[in-house]
């Protein structure tokens, strides 16, 4: 069953056209990632979603129903939005159980969220005095308040230092084992997405370019990562960084990772031999697997601003 | 679940946020203090020879003694409805509250409740009672020209607060909603007061000082009972009917504008 269901969604913002015929699908159960470059049109979705913003055009349904400005969806859902404010008088505690009242949970939830987050200690905190960390943390622990079947969070990693991004992970993780909640979650960090992601949608230019499992996606767009072993990485990774088919090229003291399209492996295969004697390299051994998402990522940014024609005819297929 | 418990408790949300211990305290200590300071004042000066008429003089008792309370509630108003709300777009507190399983119209309408009801009923509640506890009999004995004269005061402040919030939700933004709502309300009540009294001056017509009346219907109501003290009263002096008329058009407009403001907030308001 589809949690979130978007049809041919528009959106515009006078002359910027932020979505563009989008459609999308989030089943129930899934940890969706909606990933692409700045002004990709992934907040505003997330915001059409959530309904506090109407389309332009399309059809949205969120738990079956219209989300605009619908508080049955909202007792349903859990948001995260990109920048998190609260009325900043409160106490931290005290907001969170006036929370709980609003949305008809016991208070006591307010205390199992704060302890969920790490923020027992903050309890007679006023939201003012928090940091940018723990604000980010409130907000994750606000949107839990009312025990959602479905969390929306727009990057909900920003503001966190390394261990509470690796914290929250594992906290989404966990509410969706235990609790079989259903995420979508936007964000640029897109390592942290392939950690937990079951699938996900790339979005450039206001659409969906691809979307689907990871490896799915990988076999359908034909995103691959060639890792050719070598005696002289720095050499030959300056020769191969010059072809213009590469979209990617990272160089380790082992060797030289090289992201391609699926059917320029066989090219850089051929190449591979040329340029490693003009680099004077020993090639040890070489392999191709299927892309990061990461490397799904960067090949929809290449694409998607300049001639996008390959990522078209992917997503088609 | 029922809209009752999440309004009230949106609404004090937004209340506490508003009024951070002790603004709500003081506000209500300056405004008694006012009240009983010039109904004291007015109780001790036997002025009531100056008027032919009780409701004259029941006019201008109240009309004298509750305008420092106007501009005392007036300055919070300006305040949550401007700044606030304003500041509520632009930092996002807003779209916090839209996450909460009430529809955006019940949002606003806590956010009013908070700014704009809560001084005027704070105005209304301490001015009455503190000139009914000096002016019994006069006030329990004309409570018709209490009412006109309240709702006369209370029409400008509510049109500046529909002002307001059109303003806040248009510029979405804090600190200029509050700057251009202050510009608004010297415009309005110092600029086009003066300007109404001028072209009557100059022209000898009074139709400047009865479109100034649709704003500030107290302005028909004083030329009505007492007269002003200048030159206006010779030139316009309007019936009764036509002071209802006034302060009718004045509440018709505070309507118009609060209905804008909330279908916008409904509808268009983008955060």
């Amino acid at each position: 069953m589809s949690l979130i269901q978007v049809d041919d969604l528009a959106k515009s913002y006078g002359k910027l056209v932020a979505v563009d015929g989008l459609s999308l699908r989030v089943e129930e159960g899934d940890i969706m990632g909606l990933i692409g470059p700045d002004g990709a049109g992934k907040s505003t979705t997330m915001k059409i979603i959530v309904g506090v913003l109407k389309p332009d055009r399309g059809c949205v349904r969120v738990f079956n129903e219209e989300p605009w400005d619908n508080p049955d969806v909202k007792s349903r859902i859990g948001i995260i939005h990109e920048r998190a404010y609260f009325p900043s008088h409160h106490k931290v505690l005290d907001y969170l159980q006036r929370v709980c009242r609003i949305f008809g949970k016991p208070e006591s939830r307010a205390r199992e969220v704060l302890a969920l987050t790490k923020l027992e200690d903050a309890y007679d905190r006023t939201i003012k005095t928090l940091s940018a960390a723990m604000l980010q943390k409130f907000a994750i622990a606000h949107a839990c308040v009312n025990q959602p079947g479905l969390i929306i969070a727009d990057e909900p990693t920003s503001n966190l230092d390394p261990e509470s991004r690796s914290d929250l992970l594992d906290l989404i993780l966990k509410l969706h084992h235990d609790e079989n909640v259903t995420f979508l979650i936007s964000s640029d960090i897109v390592p942290e997405l392939n950690k937990v992601c079951d699938s996900v949608a790339i979005i450039n230019q206001g659409k969906v370019w691809a979307s689907g499992g990871l490896t799915e996606l990988s076999e359908r767009l034909g995103a691959r990562t060639t890792r050719i072993s070598t005696d002289n990485p720095e050499a030959l990774g300056g020769l191969i960084r010059k072809l213009e088919y590469v979209s990617r090229v990272e160089v380790d003291s082992r060797g030289v990772s090289v992201g391609v399209l699926a059917g320029d492996d066989e090219r850089l295969y051929e190449d591979v031999p040329r340029l490693a004697k003009e680099a004077k390299a020993k090639i040890v051994g070489i392999e191709t697997g299927t892309a990061s998402l990461e490397e799904l990522f960067r090949v929809a940014v290449k694409y998607g601003q300049g001639g996008g024609r390959r990522w078209e005819k992917a997503d088609r297929s | 679940m029922g809209k009752g418990r999440p309004f009230l408790e949106v609404f004090t949300c937004v209340l506490n946020e508003d009024y951070e211990f002790p603004i709500l305290e003081f506000l209500v200590f300056l405004c008694a203090l006012c009240t009983f300071f010039l109904a004291g004042l007015a109780a001790v000066s036997d002025f009531t020879s100056d008027f032919t008429t009780v409701e004259a003089f029941t006019h201008n008792l109240l009309s004298s003694s509750t305008w420092p309370l106007i501009i005392l509630v007036g300055i919070p108003i300006l305040k949550n409805i401007a700044y606030g709300l304003g500041s509520d777009v632009e930092k996002g507190i807003i779209q916090t509250l839209f996450s909460y399983p009430l529809k955006r119209g019940y949002i606003l309408t806590a956010k009013l409740l908070s700014a704009l009801v809560i001084p005027l009923l704070l105005f209304l509640g301490i001015s009455i009672f503190g000139l009914f506890l000096f002016f019994p009999d006069i006030i329990l004995a004309n409570p018709g020209t209490v009412f006109l004269t309240y709702a006369a005061q209370l029409s400008p402040v509510l049109l500046t607060a529909g002002l307001l919030l059109l303003l806040a939700l248009r510029l979405k933004r804090g600190v200029l909603a509050l700057i251009t709502g202050l510009v608004l309300c010297f415009m309005l009540f110092v600029i086009f007061d003066s300007l109404a009294n001028s072209i009557a001056y100059a022209t000898g017509s009074d139709w400047s000082l009865k479109i100034y009346a649709v704003i500030t219907p107290n302005l028909a109501l004083q030329e009505y009972y007492v007269g002003t003290q200048g030159f206006s009263s010779e030139i316009w002096a309007p019936s009764f009917s036509e002071v209802l008329l006034y302060l009718l058009a004045g509440y018709l407009l505070v309507a118009v504008v609060f209905i804008i403001g909330y279908v916008y907030f409904k509808r268009r308001l983008r955060i």
